[in-house]
């Protein structure tokens, strides 16, 4: 499985990993019963420190959509594509709440800003991210 | 990451002739960290990394590496750490393969096998792609830095100890130099390194530490300097505001930089909710709450433009 982190929000790194690795749960590029890279590779895929790795991965495990397999590492586990379906709406919607707040304290008038916000949509192509989330 | 400290320093001093290199120095490296010590040319790194190797003795305090002390036993804490220097000192006339036989002659306990110095070092040298049989004179500086840290590896030692691995460098070379530092975390090593790579640090450190002229401006562990410090981006009504967070909220100021009707302070705090209270300052308009990256954290720490703050909220506003 690879991941992308390039977009940086200020946001904690671990968050962000663990935010795409529910992405790729939900487009089901990682499925229940599949294992998720080790620390050791995913930290050296994305570049960055194992134990922030390692944070996504507990958080992941607090939320139960990661899941101990003895000896070998962590699963996804059932259910897991459907919840993870849930936080990216979740995130998409707070992503652009956050947008839209941004953009209102600018003082630009809402009409504006909702005419803006349909010409980037049609802009990227309207419909045309693929599901997969990675 | 283990509760033993692989580096243990305490209230070191080196004084030269007419400079103070550094000034009561103490600081822990855990074991099984990256740690990255950070600060201006001049501020000291190189010369902690001298007293850590046993190469300058301190003029006070002690250092521990590895449970010896360097100043006592420097061959044997230089023969367990694995040290990259800035500058790779390397015989220009031997070739990648011969420079490899001759360092792994000071490591007799395991120079062959599967498990050797030699073929660690060859494992090191294929994964780089570097030629064995090409003079170490013919290399490229990146291929030598490749060297340098394949014999540093070598031994398979748990503390590394890099001076400035990739300054000069290329983005590609320093990509192998961050993955390479990664992995040896990943297994558990030790990694201590000074860079003015910021962004680099950012990623793979777990434990930042800053001098300045020689004295210890912060270290701790990267997550939590992360988690307290705070950018706050304040929109004033008028010109006439405070130039700094007054004194009876829990937020420390770092860094302020001013504009007629505007501040932006960079501070530690708690919290992000400890920020929030900026809010109902009298005068201010809006505040915008921000992350700021190491190097803005860095910048901050070594401007360090802090004015006094108002004596009492609110009794020094002309409304």
């Amino acid at each position: 499985m690879l991941i992308d982190l390039s977009e940086s929000d200020g946001r904690p790194i671990y968050g962000r990993i663990a935010d795409r690795i529910k992405f790729a749960i939900a487009g089901e590029v990682l499925r229940p019963g599949e294992l998720a890279p080790s620390v050791r590779e995913l930290s050296k895929q994305l570049v960055v420190n194992p134990n922030t790795v390692a944070r996504a991965y507990r958080d992941l495990q607090a939320e139960g959509l990661l899941e101990p397999v003895r000896g070998t590492g962590l699963q996804v586990a059932s259910g897991a594509t459907e919840r993870c379906r849930s936080a990216r709406v979740e995130f998409v919607r707070g992503r652009l709440r956050s947008a839209i707040e941004e953009a209102r304290e600018t003082g630009l008038p809402g009409a504006e800003i909702e005419a803006i916000l349909h010409e980037e949509w049609g802009r990227g192509g309207g419909d045309r991210a693929n599901g997969k989330g990675a | 990451m283990g509760d033993q400290a692989a580096i243990s320093i305490e209230n070191v001093s080196k004084y030269y002739r007419d400079q103070v290199a550094l000034d009561g120095l103490s600081l822990d490296v855990p074991e099984g960290s990256v740690f990255g010590l950070l600060g201006e040319n001049g501020a000291g790194k190189t010369t902690t990394i001298q007293v850590l190797l046993g190469m300058i003795r301190p003029d006070a305090g002690r250092a521990k590496v590895l449970g010896l002390d360097p100043a006592r036993e420097g061959l044997d804490v230089r023969r367990r750490v694995g040290y990259v220097p800035e500058i790779p000192a390397l015989y220009d006339w031997m070739t990648v393969a011969e420079i490899g036989w001759f360092a792994a002659g000071f490591h007799p306990e395991a120079v062959v096998g599967t498990a050797g110095f030699l073929s660690r070092y060859g494992e090191s040298i294929r994964g780089f792609g570097l030629p064995a049989d090409r003079k170490i004179k013919a290399l490229s500086k990146g291929m030598r830095a490749k060297v340098s840290l394949a014999l540093a590896m070598a031994s398979d030692p748990s503390l590394l100890i890099l001076d400035e691995p990739t300054s000069g460098l290329d983005a590609m070379v320093r990509r192998e130099f961050m993955e390479s530092m990664v992995d040896l975390a990943a297994s558990g090593r030790t990694v201590f390194l000074s860079s003015h790579q910021l962004g680099e640090v950012e990623r793979v450190a777990s434990h930042v530490a800053l001098l300045h002229k020689g004295k210890l401006i912060l270290a701790e562990p990267l997550d939590e300097l992360r988690a307290r410090t705070f950018l706050l981006a304040v929109n004033f009504q008028s010109r006439d505001h405070d130039q700094a967070p007054p004194a009876s909220l829990p937020i420390e100021l770092i860094d302020a930089a001013d504009a007629p009707r505007q501040a932006h302070w960079l501070v530690r705090a708690r919290d992000r909710a400890a920020c929030e209270a900026v809010r109902n300052l009298p005068g201010v308009e809006s505040v915008r709450i921000e992350t700021p990256s190491l190097e803005d954290v860095y910048v901050g720490h070594m401007r360090a433009r802090r004015p006094a703050p108002a004596p009492t909220p609110g009794a020094a506003h002309v409304a």
